[in-house]
């Protein structure tokens, strides 16, 4: 992370090169999170771009307490929600879904549990998993994919989102639990 | 130790516990096979999770956002240069064309914009008469309906139920006949 922050001062001094190196290691992460929650490659390819832009023009204001990696992804959070605000799509209100019982999944382990996980092939269950987040919640989707693809720790998405630790690891259950019971047909 | 809840699975599987919380829930996996099974199951879900395939930017996304952010600026000796090359390339092409053909290239070029526009002005004129007809035509067809309606109505205000019955199923009986007719005619036309 410290490499960040110096790659950061040098572009503020005016050197491209060190944005540059910024882009080249994030465009990737950033890609594949905009991607899963707006679903279509050339809009996740321009959202992504838009929001490097974005960062450019806001780097001075950017405080270095924080991590980098966490301001950006907040960034990248606003502008997929603007995008959807103004498409009058309401994906990201939590109490939308908070009186349906698929996101409170049990806390037990049921008796009869299915073991349908283990009847599929990896590749055919990594492509159910990819239509399965496109079922669920996009507020619980963002979370997994930080999770999950992008490998951020709880600690780092509570960053991003601004909410408790066990908040977030209650949310990334709750979006796990789902995608299985969508693999189950039961959503 | 009771069985363990789901959450707990997941987080056990992420090393989110510390070494003595994972040595309880290892005991415990150890004796219940219902626990040891619900594990498994989410142990294969997270490694298919984990490595779901990721989109790759195309090779030259870095340039295009570098240029979207430090837009290059033209500078007057870039300028200076391009409008040099241009002018030189249009005077080297009809000198080309002169030695080439022995004719005026800017005398070709001159004629042939105006038969151009020559040809423009009249498809012009030709599109705006026939605007003017068919708007022409709609007038009529509309007067002729409304005429037709009008017609109508008073027909069957004057007549009664019965006549008008009557004149329905004649005016059907004579075309009929007459589709019938025009038929026979085309099918003798055919067959001589």
């Amino acid at each position: 992370m410290d490499e960040d922050k110096e790659l950061i001062e040098q572009t503020l001094k005016g050197e491209r090169e060190a944005f540059e190196m910024i882009i080249r290691k994030y465009q990737q992460p950033l890609l594949n999170y905009i991607g899963r929650m707006v679903g279509e490659r050339q809009l996740a390819l321009d959202f992504t771009q838009e929001v490097f832009i974005k960062t450019y023009s806001s780097l001075h204001s950017y405080k270095p307490q924080y991590k980098f990696r966490a301001w950006l992804f907040k960034i990248a959070s606003n502008f997929i929600i603007d995008y959807w605000r103004k498409k009058k799509i309401d994906a990201f209100s939590i109490d939308q879904y908070q009186g349906r019982d698929y996101n409170r999944p049990s806390l037990q382990i049921p008796d009869d549990e299915p073991s349908l996980v283990r009847k599929l092939e990896i590749s055919q269950l990594r492509e159910r998993i990819e239509r399965a987040l496109e079922k669920i919640p996009a507020y619980l989707r963002e979370l997994f994919v930080w999770r999950h693809i992008n490998e951020f720790s709880y600690e780092e998405i509570a960053e991003i989102k601004g909410l408790p630790v066990g908040t977030i690891k209650n949310r990334v259950f709750q979006a796990k639990e789902l995608i299985r019971h969508v693999l189950e047909g039961k959503e | 130790m009771t069985c363990l809840r789901i959450d707990q699975i997941y987080l056990y599987l992420e090393k989110e516990f510390s070494p003595s919380e994972n040595k309880k829930i290892e005991e415990h996996l150890a004796s219940c096979l219902k626990c040891k099974n619900a594990l498994e199951e989410r142990r294969i879900l997270l490694q298919a999770s984990e490595s779901l395939t990721l989109w790759e930017t195309p090779p030259d996304f870095i340039r295009q956002v570098m240029a979207q952010i430090f837009p290059e600026k033209v500078t007057a000796r870039s300028w200076f240069i391009t409008m040099a090359v241009g002018f030189s390339s249009i005077i080297l092409m009809f000198l080309a064309f002169f030695l080439l053909s022995g004719q005026n290239l800017a005398r070709l070029l001159i004629n042939l914009s105006f038969s151009l526009l020559d040809l423009v002005r009249n498809i012009s004129i030709l599109f705006v008469k026939l605007f003017k007809l068919a708007t022409l035509l709609v007038k009529i067809i509309v007067q002729f309906s409304r005429f037709l309606i009008e017609g109508f109505a008073r027909l069957t205000t004057i007549l009664s139920p019965e006549i008008q019955i009557l004149l329905i199923t004649l005016t059907l009986i004579l075309s009929a006949s007459l589709l019938y007719g025009m038929r026979r005619k085309f099918m003798t036309g055919e067959k001589a």
